[in-house]
């Protein structure tokens, strides 16, 4: 089984402050000085991944994990960390520079599936959505380009009685639904409080994945140039500030006691009264 | 006749009033211990026996009681103030003992602008202190990464150090009064002057003493003006730690003091992602700060004496004030830490050593070097490296970090299969080339056994403070004193 597992890395936006959001003419905000972290929701669709293939070792057609980017440079890290930890495979597909990708699901989703045919990848594994764009439809697109079904807030999947056979755990309106599933397929990975966190290479592991090239694949090589990339459907014309115009009481009081009582009083009497 | 738990308890709730003495279970054992063994505590095993009683007393007064009592019916006694200690000072290893939790003694008493002093009680959270003085334009200059969680009793009874100490000094360079209790009850102030010859320093018995000798009550310390907007970053990736102390000294030898001053092997640096600007390579920074004149010639001066050596390369220097900002330890960073150990079964401790110059690289290298070659679980390891932040005159600091996948061992063995030896050969290394085995977390409980040689003839004098001060062995038994084979 080849399996593809799709992610991104974000600046941490936790460590940014207000003033640290500014933007040039072209509506790019300065990140470099942050540091950058696996999305979310791709660190658990990696994790899971591992985990999978660890399930799989025993059948006779063992899985061949595939690491995929679409990034610069500042990819390379998190692919050798990857290669590091279990991953076959290091892919980064580069685009030029100049094409803003953030909001460019169209372009991405793109750019994956043509890899993923090329390769004969059977299954893709994606986090919902990116920390940055928020687009949250990469994966639907990634599924409508290669024909396959999809499965979307997955939490869980394990293998069934053969290796072609998936048990997929996902979340549906409040309630869990278990599935099992034929290969191709699309996974698109949610994220909650339980889901698991990328395990950490030991030293010997990342000395050697030093050692594994990574791929890097130019988006024209894919046969996608700029102008096949250009989102056609959305141009990013403005950015605001966001003005949540919350307000905040202090509740004054010695003790503990004083404050909640406050509290009680103050707003929650009326509410609890009703 | 040894008082039984029922009637510890009873005694206690005699003396501070019942709601002041706490004996809920899942309390007791969560202050049986700290966090040198957070592995198995948060796998809810816990292997110290549980205290009888966990008692917070409202002032110095009943403090002064209740170690009378604890004295007179010979019951160990743990002090505790913020909770975050790291190397088993918070163990209670004896059978009922009790733990005198002084968090709700928390009265920032006096704001002394004149005479530049902040007075508070033993459990004021520094974090609040801070907050309170910056609003009021000054500073204490102390900030240890647990600065949001740690009391004031708790950081001056472990000489703790913090992130701005190449300038502010450490807590014994900042504390000006103490008021403590010893356990037969004696209540003790030394009075608040900027300097004094009246015989030896006594704020040294107090401070540092891990609960080992008296609790502490009070303590004022030493204020500054704040000018934040002042601060400036530099920082640069080299080579190889041996030139990166080579600088850290030559920066200290001529004379600068910048507020942090920091040096952090590449191993190290993955950790806070700097290996995301400067690949493989040590990193060193530096935050000038205090009066802008003073500031701007720190900050030139520095980047003189680094730009002389060879293959230093310059870092951004917003991206190292990012860094710094978000380096502090919340309740929140705990959370997931106990989350990420939980889920992953992986975990990570420090031992900080420190040593003059002229050893700190050996010590730096033979340590790895002996983890390395001697640690029978070197496959687990996840993270070998460390960093200098402490930098002095004299020498520097070395915090020795250690990351590890926990495999095949019950939650309560882990600090015998990893941590304890681990620690121990950076310890041995250490005194091996002249250094000393803690900078600044405390002997605690775990590395007693090599007290007396840390201390060498100087032994005596430590000896004879416990021998005066706790004849009875009743203070926190087994922190920075090893338990005498009966
Ligand atoms: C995330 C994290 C980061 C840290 N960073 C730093 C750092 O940058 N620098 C640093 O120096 N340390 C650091 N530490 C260690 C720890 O925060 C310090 O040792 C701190 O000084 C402990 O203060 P506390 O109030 O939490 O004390 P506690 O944990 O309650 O107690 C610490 C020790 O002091 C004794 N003690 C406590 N209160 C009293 C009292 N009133 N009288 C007598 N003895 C008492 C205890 O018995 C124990 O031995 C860190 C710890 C954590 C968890």
């Amino acid at each position: 089984m080849k399996i593809a597992v799709c992610f991104k890395i974000i600046a941490d936006y936790d460590r940014m402050s207000e003033k640290d959001w500014e933007w040039d003419d072209r509506h790019f905000i300065d990140i470099s000085f942050v540091r950058h972290i696996f999305n979310c929701f791709d660190e658990s669709a990696l994790e899971m991944t591992l985990k999978l293939s660890k399930q799989l070792e025993n059948l006779p057609d063992p899985c061949e994990l595939t690491a995929l980017t679409v990034d610069d440079e500042q990819g390379d890290l998190f692919l050798k960390h990857l290669i590091a930890i279990g991953f076959d495979h290091g892919v980064r597909i580069q685009c030029d520079g100049r094409l803003d990708m953030r909001f460019n699901s169209h372009g991405i989703s793109n750019l994956i599936s043509r890899y993923i045919r090329q390769e004969g990848q059977t299954l893709v594994i994606l986090g919902y959505q990116g920390g940055d764009g928020d687009n949250g439809q990469t994966g639907f697109l990634v599924a409508e380009h290669l024909g396959w079904p999809c499965i979307r807030e997955v939490i869980e999947v394990t293998v069934a009685e053969s290796s072609d056979l998936l048990k997929v755990k996902s979340r549906i309106d409040g309630a869990t639904l278990v599935q099992r599933v034929k290969l191709p397929m699309v996974l698109i990975m949610g994220h909650s409080l339980d889901s698991p966190y990328l395990r950490v290479p030991t030293l010997k592991q990342k000395l050697n994945a030093k050692k594994k090239p990574l791929t890097i694949v130019s988006s024209t090589e894919l046969g996608l140039d700029n102008d096949a990339l250009h989102s056609k459907d959305k141009t990013l014309m403005d950015l605001h500030r966001h003005n949540p115009g919350k307000s905040c009481v202090f509740l004054e009081g010695k003790t503990a006691q004083e404050q909640a009582k406050k509290l009680y009083d103050k707003y929650l009497k009326q509410r609890l009264s009703l | 006749m040894k008082l039984t738990r029922k009637e510890i308890v009873d005694q206690l709730k005699n003396i501070a009033g019942k709601d002041r003495v706490i004996t809920d279970e899942q309390v007791l054992k969560e202050n049986s211990h700290d966090r040198y063994k957070k592995f198995e505590t948060i796998f809810g095993v816990y292997t110290n026996p549980i205290p009888a009683a966990l008692v917070k007393p409202a002032d110095t007064k009943q403090v002064s009681s209740i170690l009378k009592f604890l004295n007179k019916n010979n019951i160990n006694c743990v002090a505790r103030t913020g909770g975050t200690a790291t190397e088993g000072g918070l163990e209670t290893i004896v059978e009922n003992s009790v733990v005198l939790d002084g968090s709700q003694m928390n009265q920032i008493i006096k704001i002394d602008e004149t005479n530049m002093l902040a007075t508070a009680q033993c459990g004021v959270n520094l974090g609040e202190l801070e907050d309170r003085l910056r609003k009021q334009g000054f500073t204490t200059g102390h900030s240890p990464q647990s600065q949001p969680l740690a009391n004031m009793g708790g950081l001056v009874a472990t000489r703790s150090i913090g992130q701005f100490s190449t300038l502010y000094g450490a807590i014994e360079d900042m504390v000006i009064g103490l008021e403590a209790v010893f356990p037969n009850g004696e209540i003790t102030r030394i009075k608040n002057v900027p300097r004094r010859a009246c015989g030896p320093d006594i704020r040294h018995v107090i401070i540092g003493n891990e609960g080992a000798l008296c609790y502490i009550t009070e303590v004022t310390v030493k204020i500054y003006k704040y000018f934040p907007e002042n601060n400036a970053f530099l920082a640069w990736a080299l080579d190889d730690m041996k030139t990166g102390f080579t600088i850290l000294r030559e920066v200290m030898v001529e004379g600068f003091r910048p507020s942090v001053a920091r040096l952090y092997d590449a191993e190290d640096g993955v950790q806070h992602s700097f290996d995301q600007f400067a690949e493989d390579k040590c990193v060193l920074m530096f935050m000038a700060e205090g009066n802008e004149h003073v500031a701007r010639a720190t900050a030139l001066g520095i980047a003189e004496v680094v730009e002389k050596y060879d293959g230093c390369r310059p870092i951004k220097a917003k991206i190292i004030e990012n860094w710094f900002n978000h380096l502090n330890w919340g309740p929140e960073k705990i959370t997931e830490e106990r989350e990420l150990i939980r889920k992953n079964l992986h975990i990570g401790f420090t031992t900080e050593v420190s040593a003059n110059w002229d050893c700190i690289n050996t010590i730096y290298e033979n340590a790895l070097k002996r983890i390395k070659a001697d640690f029978p679980h070197i496959d687990d390891l996840t993270m070998l490296g460390g960093h200098s932040s402490h930098s002095y005159q004299t020498g520097t600091n070395l915090y020795f970090v250690y990351d590890y996948d926990v495999v095949d061992c019950k939650p309560e063995q882990e600090i015998n299969k990893y941590h304890i030896p681990l620690n121990a050969l950076i310890v041995e290394e250490t005194l091996k080339a002249g250094g000393s085995m803690a900078h600044h977390h405390g002997i605690g409980k775990y590395r007693t056994q090599w007290t007396r040689q840390e201390h060498g003839s100087a032994y005596y004098i430590l000896k004879g403070l416990k021998d005066q001060f706790d004849p009875n062995g009743i203070m926190n038994t087994g922190t920075i004193y090893p338990v005498e084979p009966e």
